[in-house]
């Protein structure tokens, strides 16, 4: 698929080349790679843990990776098995952003311990938490991972949305991503909106997460792109709700994406023509099949695998013609 | 990382009461990635929902969000945890009650009892959501339900009216 970002690239904006390799820009070294097609390739094709090379692994040069992982009870003992850690830091280390889910501990460092692991082999990848939530004691908070390099965070943007009806059991964490890799007024922004269903009242919850998006949609006037991901505990066939949304789809169906590959729980809800930006390009990272492991193994990292979309890195309007249609990050009003 | 040996759910049952918290911590993890084979230890896992270890709660939480129904049988022994205090413990007993539907018939004095008499939000409106997913069978709690209906608090009162027209009050 060619890229609208392909002929306003620029020399500042980076050329592809076609290969694994480097290039230098304003004193930042950018890791390039081929493109889209080539990246999903490896990702088919991907080694053993064993044969990964070592050091900052290529992205496509012409799309940004977001994925949406449940690290079921991602806490002390998790983070206390090394090769669990390096099999989770690996999977991050695959995609530009990762919206997490199931953050679960008592202590705050956490998700900073595990992005330390993420940056072992030179990435420098960022993150965002969000706060813990949940009626009872048992609570979880959302995190956002990313690759700093290809991804900026709007440091004003994040917010718990508002849910004074009480009507989800942990509300989404929304906060605003802009590409860094062409220049900023043609780059690609967008909300996040990270979500965990509780799974006794999956219908209510779709109800209440529509009315969520449709919020999100209207949060500021020169944003048009919302992304609602995370574990919905459901599949497009309960998403009867999200009709609602004019031009609603999302990006994994017909297959499953929990690790026993018995349910399609995750997946990316975003609105067409709105997001043009999808590159129509998604898939379930299967744990078992990436890393050749049992599924008592896998079960290990989480009974979740991961979900992921691919979107163009700069702005695409609409009616598929190319440029601006957000501003830069401002704060919300 | 090797694999684990194949899950015996009876000695991870038993290792959820040890006194080191290492071992309950684990064994609580085991029953979790077990998934639905974990049902028989529905009943522990509810229990240790009142550990005084945070691991051990958030693992049999975890077990607890996915693991579906209870088998038929389990009923007097929620009814029991219900009715225990610890708020967690009686949030996920009524959890695991009223995903049970009609066959908790016999729990719905105790969930009435919650819904009225509990001091935590979480799990009153809890209880009043077990007793629609009863359903007809669960026609004592109408008053109550209705009276919660008409209360503050905007989740209990859906929960309660959604209940109120599951049961057909």
């Amino acid at each position: 698929m060619p890229s609208p970002c392909d002929h306003r690239r620029s020399p500042s904006c980076g050329e592809p080349t076609g290969h694994r390799g480097t290039r230098v820009r304003a004193g930042r070294t950018h890791r390039t790679a081929g493109g889209l097609v080539a990246w999903c390739l490896a990702l088919v094709a991907w080694p053993a843990i064993a044969q990964q090379p070592a050091g900052p692994q290529p992205k496509p040069w012409d799309a940004i990776l977001v994925a949406s992982f449940n690290i079921q009870v991602f806490g002390e003992s998790k983070m206390a098995k090394a090769q669990v850690v390096e099999i989770l830091a690996r999977i991050v280390r695959r995609f530009d952003i990762v919206c997490i889910q199931e953050v679960r501990a008592k202590s705050d460092e956490i998700v900073p311990a595990f992005v330390r692991a993420v940056n072992a082999d030179g990435s420098r990848y960022q993150h965002f938490i969000g706060p813990r939530e949940g009626r009872t004691n048992s609570k979880e908070q959302y995190a956002f991972v990313f690759d700093s390099d290809r991804i900026e965070l709007d440091p004003s943007s994040p917010t718990v949305f508002p849910d004074p009806s009480d009507r989800l059991h942990r509300p989404p964490l929304c906060a605003r991503f802009r590409t860094r890799v062409i220049p900023v007024q043609m780059a690609f922004t967008f909300w996040l909106v990270a979500t965990h269903t509780d799974p006794d009242e999956v219908p209510q919850e779709l109800e209440a997460l529509t009315d969520v998006f449709l919020g999100m949609q209207r949060a500021r006037p020169d944003e048009d792109d919302v992304i609602m991901l995370g574990d919905l505990n459901a599949g497009p066939p309960e998403f009867k709700s999200f009709s609602r949304i004019p031009g609603i789809g999302w990006a994994i169906a017909n297959t499953t994406t929990n690790t026993r590959r018995t349910k399609t729980y995750d997946n990316l809800v975003f609105a067409w023509p709105a997001t043009a930006e999808y590159r129509g390009v998604s898939g379930v990272l299967d744990l078992q099949s990436t890393f050749g492991i049992p599924l008592e193994t896998a079960l290990e990292v989480s009974d979740h695998n991961p979900v992921w979309a691919a979107f163009h890195p700069c702005e695409v309007a609409p009616q598929g013609a190319i440029g601006p249609v957000a501003a830069q990050p401002q704060p919300l009003r | 990382m090797a694999a684990d040996a194949p899950v015996d759910i009876a000695t991870l049952v038993a290792s959820l009461t040890d006194r080191a918290a290492a071992t309950r911590i684990d064994a609580a993890e085991r029953l979790c990635r077990a998934g639905a084979a974990a049902s028989p230890a529905i009943v522990a896992l509810v229990s240790a929902c009142g550990d005084d270890e945070a691991e051990v709660r958030d693992w049999a939480v975890a077990a607890l969000e996915e693991i579906g129904p209870p088998p038929a049988g389990m009923v007097h022994e929620l009814e029991h945890l219900l009715r225990g205090g610890q708020p967690l413990v009686a949030y996920w007993a009524a959890t695991l009650l009223g995903r049970s539907g009609q066959a908790a018939a016999s729990a719905v004095e105790a969930l009435t009892d919650c819904l009225t008499t509990a001091t935590d939000s979480a799990v009153t409106q809890r209880a009043a959501w077990a007793l629609g997913k009863i359903g007809p069978a669960a026609a004592a709690a109408v008053a109550p339900l209705r009276h919660a209906a008409a209360g503050q608090d905007p989740r209990l009162a859906r929960l309660a009216t959604e209940a109120l027209a599951a049961i057909g009050g």
